[in-house]
């Protein structure tokens, strides 16, 4: 009758910033076991329903492992989680001085068993060294980091 | 029964006053409804966990305590620890156990295992259990680790036990590492010949350090022989693989396995994909501690799945 | 006639409310993510079906389509990309994801059926 019409459009308007202050406010009370960074719930690495655990990545990682042109001198670096350089050649006979340049701890050590590298633990700034004394071609990595990877080449 | 009250008709221009009165007014109606039903639900949801169940099973987590640390990141690791130890102790009840998921110490040395010995001694609770992380064996393939924390474990150190009916397996992914954790087939067998007698309906609970499931392996997050156990797994009404390593919690639900990644109690790693590698992250002092912390689990017979708590060290 | 089809939306809604709840309780409280949807559900459920009892004004209505479908949607969601991380198989678990599946389907035919009666007796001759 003379009742005053608002109209659809009001109305839509209003519902929407209902819905949205309602959803806003029931965003609130989140249960104390999710995290402050929970949004990490769908990240890229984590992947999803499909593909398994422990699946191998292909790819290498992100710094060390590049099968860089060898690199002669007699010390290595170890610095953002990668040894610098990633690929040493020297002469029988040399001692090679690894020397830790990061926050974290490293170690330098023999891919897989036998091999002559098996330095402690080595906390920032300290150091590492070995004399090579056979030719050959030696693999190693960081025991507790195992993405960083490298190799030193021992020429006669 | 009223039936849908044929007012004035919403009119091509739109509806009265008092029919936008109405519909608020029930909206408004099942808004209130809705929180009142939800506060009862999680009430009886609560209720239930009753503190003074002998039936309940609560222990706690704490991982990756890096005694031997010293860096910005954090300059007393120690003191940390320590302060989640008290957090352990006042958390208003008695954790029937504590479980340790690694990197107890920073460089393997002796003497920093005797410091955790000690300082997790202090915790008021029945039992404390370990698993080593990659700082634990460094250089001498877990020896110094075993040594002190060895005692009643197989190979590398891994184990199983049982209480409150609930079947749980420690294991070890943290030596013989090429760019993943890794297991080994005698571990596989050990928990193959585990679970065979474990009736399906028993909720599983597995301990390791590094995650068992790919949460990032561009900086070494995964375990690349994992899937076996994975799939010995399945049959389970309720498994729940809890970890460290990461520093950072971090939850994936997959079909009836639930991975729950643990907090540090020494200092924050970068979440995956936000920085080049895996360093140590300074903050300042109070975001330190929050991204410090524990982990309390609850469980209650019957339940499918356990509950967690995450306790930040604040 | 519209009494029972409200009646019968009222039952339906409260089975889908009582299902999550049921599966909140037991356990996947804990799940992050989901277990506040599953009480959100169950919570909105119960208070529209209740309401419901009363009358089945469009505000009610798109509420209980709301939660039938809403609980729908992420049923569909967890068995293929996930919500959140969270994926089940099949109509895991048994046998209540099936009741719940089914009873939100009901829900909104039944929604749907009230609907289309209203819109024939408002224009009888068509």
């Amino acid at each position: 009758m003379g009742m005053p019409i608002i109209s659809k459009r009001k109305v839509a308007a209003l519902a929407l910033v209902g819905s949205v202050g309602l959803i806003s406010a029931c965003g609130t009370p989140a249960p104390t076991l999710t995290a402050p960074n929970s949004s990490l719930a769908g990240m890229p690495g984590a992947s999803g329903s499909t593909s398994m655990p422990g699946m191998d990545m292909p790819s290498s990682s992100a710094a060390a492992s590049a099968p860089a042109a060898p690199v002669s001198g007699t010390t290595v670096a170890i610095t953002n989680f990668a040894f610098s350089p990633a690929s040493l050649s020297v002469k029988v006979g040399t001692k090679v001085t690894w020397t830790n340049k990061d926050g974290d701890a490293h170690t330098v050590t023999s891919t897989g068993s036998g091999g002559p590298l098996n330095s402690p633990a080595m906390a920032t700034n300290d150091t590492f060294s070995y004399t090579f004394t056979t030719a050959g071609t030696f693999n190693y990595l960081c025991t507790i980091h195992p993405f960083m990877t490298a190799v030193v080449t021992v020429t006669p | 029964m009223r039936e849908h009250i044929e007012e004035q008709e919403t009119g091509p221009e739109g509806m009265t006053r008092r029919q936008l009165m109405r519909h608020a007014g029930w909206f408004g109606g099942a808004v209130l409804l809705s929180v009142v039903g939800g506060e009862v639900i999680s009430s009886l949801a609560t209720d239930a966990t009753a503190a003074s169940d002998p039936n309940t099973l609560k222990f706690v987590q704490v991982s990756d305590s890096h005694i031997g640390f010293t860096g910005p990141a954090n300059t007393d690791v120690t003191a940390s620890f320590e302060h989640a130890l008290d957090r352990v102790n006042s958390l208003g009840f008695r954790p029937d156990f504590v479980m340790h998921t690694g990197d107890l110490t920073h460089l393997s040395t002796p003497a920093q295992f005797d410091q955790v010995k000690q300082m997790l001694s202090t915790a008021r609770t029945d039992r404390v259990f370990v698993v080593p992380g990659e700082h634990d064996s460094v250089g001498d393939g877990g020896k110094a680790y075993r040594q002190a924390f060895g005692a009643n474990t197989a190979g590398d150190g891994w184990y199983s036990f049982d209480t409150h009916g609930v079947h749980f397996l420690a294991l070890v992914n943290t030596l013989a590492l090429e760019k993943f954790g890794h297991l080994g087939n005698d571990q596989l067998d050990f928990v193959r010949k585990d679970l065979a007698g474990v009736k399906s309906d028993t909720p599983v609970v597995v301990f390791s350090h590094i995650p068992l499931f790919a949460m990032y392996p561009q900086w070494g997050w995964s375990t690349d022989d994992s899937l076996q156990v994975i799939n010995m797994l399945r049959r389970f009404s309720s498994v729940t693989c809890l970890n460290g390593h990461v520093h950072q919690l971090f939850t994936k639900t997959e079909g009836n396995i639930t991975f729950h990644s643990a907090t540090t109690t020494a200092y924050p790693l970068p979440k995956p994909g936000t920085a080049p590698q895996p360093t140590p992250q300074v903050l300042p002092a109070r975001q330190l501690q929050d991204a410090l912390g524990i982990r309390s689990v609850t469980y209650r017979e019957g339940d499918q799945l356990l509950a967690l708590k995450e306790e930040r060290l604040t | 006639m519209s009494v029972l089809i409200r009646l019968a939306i009222v039952a339906t809604l409260a089975e889908t409310g009582f299902v999550h709840a049921k599966l909140y309780l037991g356990g996947y409280r804990v799940i992050p993510y989901i277990g506040p949807m599953f009480l959100l559900q169950a919570a909105v459920s119960f208070a529209v079906a209740a309401l419901l009892l009363f009358a089945a004004p469009v505000v009610l209505r798109l509420l209980a389509a709301g939660a039938a479908a809403g609980a729908l949607f992420g049923f569909v969601l967890s068995r293929t990309v996930g919500v959140f991380g969270f994926t089940e198989r099949g109509f895991d678990p048994a046998p209540d994801a099936l009741l719940s599946v089914l009873a939100e389907v009901l829900c909104l035919l039944l929604i749907g059926v009230l609907w289309a009666g209203e819109l024939r007796r408002r224009r009888p001759a068509l």
